[in-house]
């Protein structure tokens, strides 16, 4: 069943288009983590779906009732803030009944529904209290019980844990990812942090400038994006990207060259088209690049900086005429994540290996994938 | 030296920029009060030489008729000098609405802030002139003919304060209109997704986000009932028959005309007292429902 639809959703601010046609279809009990950088819209999205900004054009759907212009109230749906926007001047009990109480709720029931909500976040004991009273984690619990009360239709979350400490961000996570499984209820949750996005999701958003640029589950987009800014996005270390020459194509691959890099043969999608002599952006991700002998090498690289993590090392390697156009580091060297400790030193030079079913090829034209699909691993 | 500046900055710099402020307000207010408090306890009439008189003074005062129509008088002010913020909060609502043309609308609720209070006293005199004034131009349309407000001891102080009301709720609605400016969009959010609307939004979710605006007009709405002077000057004088006079006008009316600094100075002592008093219990108030929550 349909939980949330959007239908062409348009915001323009004056001559601003912040929104440019967005279409969504949220399944019931979905978990949605719409994604991207700041000022793409994602927030102005949730407010539209919350009611608290109107469309320009277009239709939301909620549980198949149009609601495009219908007060916030009375959408069935709750809001989480990234500020927690709780009322300072009430009780942690009066915040999370305050909906229940606008709706003329007998007071059995409010008080009913907020402890349920309160054992499910283990605030029990804070009811009484006020929001100063309260830590950051404890505020969003509070915030996250507000919405519980309600039992909404639809829950969004506005960045929730951007301003918690990273300790407890990554205990929220998994409480929240708890939490939808124990509600199966609907969720919107909107973020610029891509981990939170791969590791929440059923499906995830991410959108660019106003527009959606993928929609699907997290691996998919990973190992499938669409585009070259889906696969720039996506990943930390982010992809290497370097500008690359066709040199050949033959039976669905095509053979690159450029300086500094062995020939590699990538198989195309169907409908690439493209010709000998055509420049093209090649990614690579960090963790598909391994470290080899000087022979099998697809290039050579010095290494500029080495970040030993443990349990895996991160290189930045100058790989001299191969020139990365983007790359976590930001500069021109190429970033490489090796899954295990490694004993290689700053200015060591390396042979770097990448396997051609691992390359990423981006149209230099419109940005789309022209590789081929890669399989999502199964074992 | 720099070493000895570098160790004891840390309470050099704010003692030396409180310093001026400090000095100014012990010789201007302080003092001031001090010496106004010894003054009545004095037979004075400002040239010869003061007279000790203890308690003399305050005994006629609580004996003085004038004295308890003068503090009628400041009830009726700080009674509806009360009104000031609640309409001042209105207005600001009203012209903060996103409306064509409310600009407009706004600078004209901002003209009695431009006015010299004088000003304002000598234009309410005017509309309150039997005869040719606004009022009585409005009497007339409806076929009946206007009382004399100004001379008429049972409308008099009602009409001075209506005059004094016009700027002070211009006031108040300035102070509004900056408290709601600063009214956080996301509480107003999380309120309209809870479903709270027009009163239910104003009630729960942005009047408790005024509460420090209000304390402010409360207090300055309630100092400026009390110590209301320049309108009655203007408008009355006092009159008719004093039956205007409040304790401040009392009290320059005793020292300046009648040469009584002794006696003027006890009813000035008393107006502080009186000030004071609500003062420190409304603050005491405000910090306790500031710790409560807030």
């Amino acid at each position: 069943m349909t939980s949330l639809e959007l239908r062409q959703i348009q915001k323009n601010y004056g001559t601003y288009h912040a929104l440019r046609g967005i279409d969504l279809s949220v399944e019931q009990g979905e978990f949605i983590v719409t994604v991207g950088p700041s000022g793409c819209g994602k927030s102005t999205l949730l407010k539209i779906i919350a009611g608290l900004e109107t469309v320009s054009t277009g239709e939301i759907l909620i549980n198949n009732r149009d609601v495009t212009t219908t007060e916030p109230g009375e959408r069935g749906i709750a809001m989480v803030f990234q500020s927690y926007a709780l009322y300072p001047h009430m009780t942690v009990a009066e915040n999370m009944g305050f909906g229940l109480r606008m709706a003329h709720r007998p007071k059995a029931e409010i008080d009913a529904a907020v402890l349920r909500a309160a054992k499910i976040l283990r605030i029990t004991d804070q009811l009484d209290k006020r929001p100063k009273q309260l830590s950051g984690g404890q505020r969003q619990r509070v915030a996250i019980g507000r919405a519980i009360t309600r039992s909404p239709d639809v829950f969004l979350f506005d960045e929730p844990l951007s301003n918690l400490d990273a300790a407890l961000r990554t205990q929220m996570r998994v409480e929240l990812s708890d939490l939808h499984a124990r509600l199966g209820a609907t969720m919107v949750y909107v973020t610029h942090d891509q981990t939170e996005a791969m590791t929440m999701a059923s499906r995830i958003v991410v959108l660019n400038r106003g527009s959606v640029e993928q929609v699907g589950a997290p691996l998919e987009l990973y190992r499938n994006p669409a585009n070259l800014f889906v696969a720039g996005f996506l990943g930390a270390p982010r992809m290497n990207f370097f500008e690359v020459t066709v040199a050949a194509v033959s039976g669905g691959a095509a053979t690159l060259s450029t300086a500094g890099l062995s020939p590699l043969a990538v198989e195309l999608t169907e409908a690439a088209s493209v010709q000998v002599g055509d420049r093209v952006t090649m990614g690579i991700r960090p963790e598909s690049i391994s470290l080899a002998a000087e022979g099998t090498a697809s290039f050579a690289g010095r290494v500029r900086l080495v970040e030993h993590l443990g349990r895996e090392t991160i290189l930045y390697a100058d790989a001299g005429p191969l020139q990365c156009v983007s790359s976590e580091s930001g500069s021109g060297n190429v970033t490489v994540q090796i899954g295990h400790a490694s004993a290689v030193s700053a200015d060591a030079t390396v042979g770097l290996k990448v396997e051609p079913r691992d390359v990423y090829l981006f149209s230099s034209v419109d940005e789309r994938t022209i590789s081929a699909r890669k399989p999502t691993i199964t074992d | 030296m720099t070493k000895l500046w570098r160790r004891h900055r840390w309470w050099l710099t704010p003692t030396l920029l409180i310093l001026p402020a400090a000095v100014l307000f012990s010789v201007v207010i302080l003092a001031s009060a001090v010496e106004s408090l010894w003054i009545s306890l004095h037979e004075w009439d400002g040239f010869s030489p003061m007279v000790w008189i203890g308690l003399g003074n305050y005994r006629e005062l609580f004996a003085d008729p004038q004295f308890y129509v003068s503090l009628k008088n400041n009830l009726i002010w700080l009674v509806m000098f009360m009104l000031a913020p609640p309409l001042g909060l209105a207005i600001a609502l009203l012209v903060s609405q996103k409306i064509r043309g409310m600009r407009l609308l706004k600078s004209l609720f901002f003209i009695p802030l431009v006015l010299a209070s004088v000003a304002v006293g000598v234009v309410f005199t005017w509309v309150y002139t039997p005869e040719f004034g606004l009022l009585a131009l409005i009497f007339r349309t409806f076929g009946a003919t206007a009382p004399a407000v100004l001379s008429d001891e049972n409308f008099v102080t009602f009409a001075v304060v209506i005059a004094a009301l016009w700027p002070q709720i211009a006031f108040c609605m300035v102070l509004y209109l900056a408290g709601l400016n600063n009214l956080s969009e996301d509480l107003i959010g999380a309120g309209r997704v809870d479903g709270a609307r027009g009163w239910n939004m104003l009630r729960h979710i942005v009047l408790p986000q005024l509460t420090q605006v209000t304390f402010i007009a409360i207090a300055v709405t309630v100092v400026g009932a009390l110590r209301s002077f320049d309108m009655v000057s203007v408008m009355t004088s006092g009159g008719p028959f004093g039956s205007s006079e409040v304790l401040a006008y009392q009290m320059f009316e005793q020292s300046i005309f009648s040469y009584r600094f002794g006696y003027g100075a006890a009813i000035a002592s008393v107006l502080f007292v009186i000030m004071a008093v609500f003062i420190a219990w409304y603050l005491t108030r405000m910090i306790r429902a500031d710790e409560r929550g807030g």
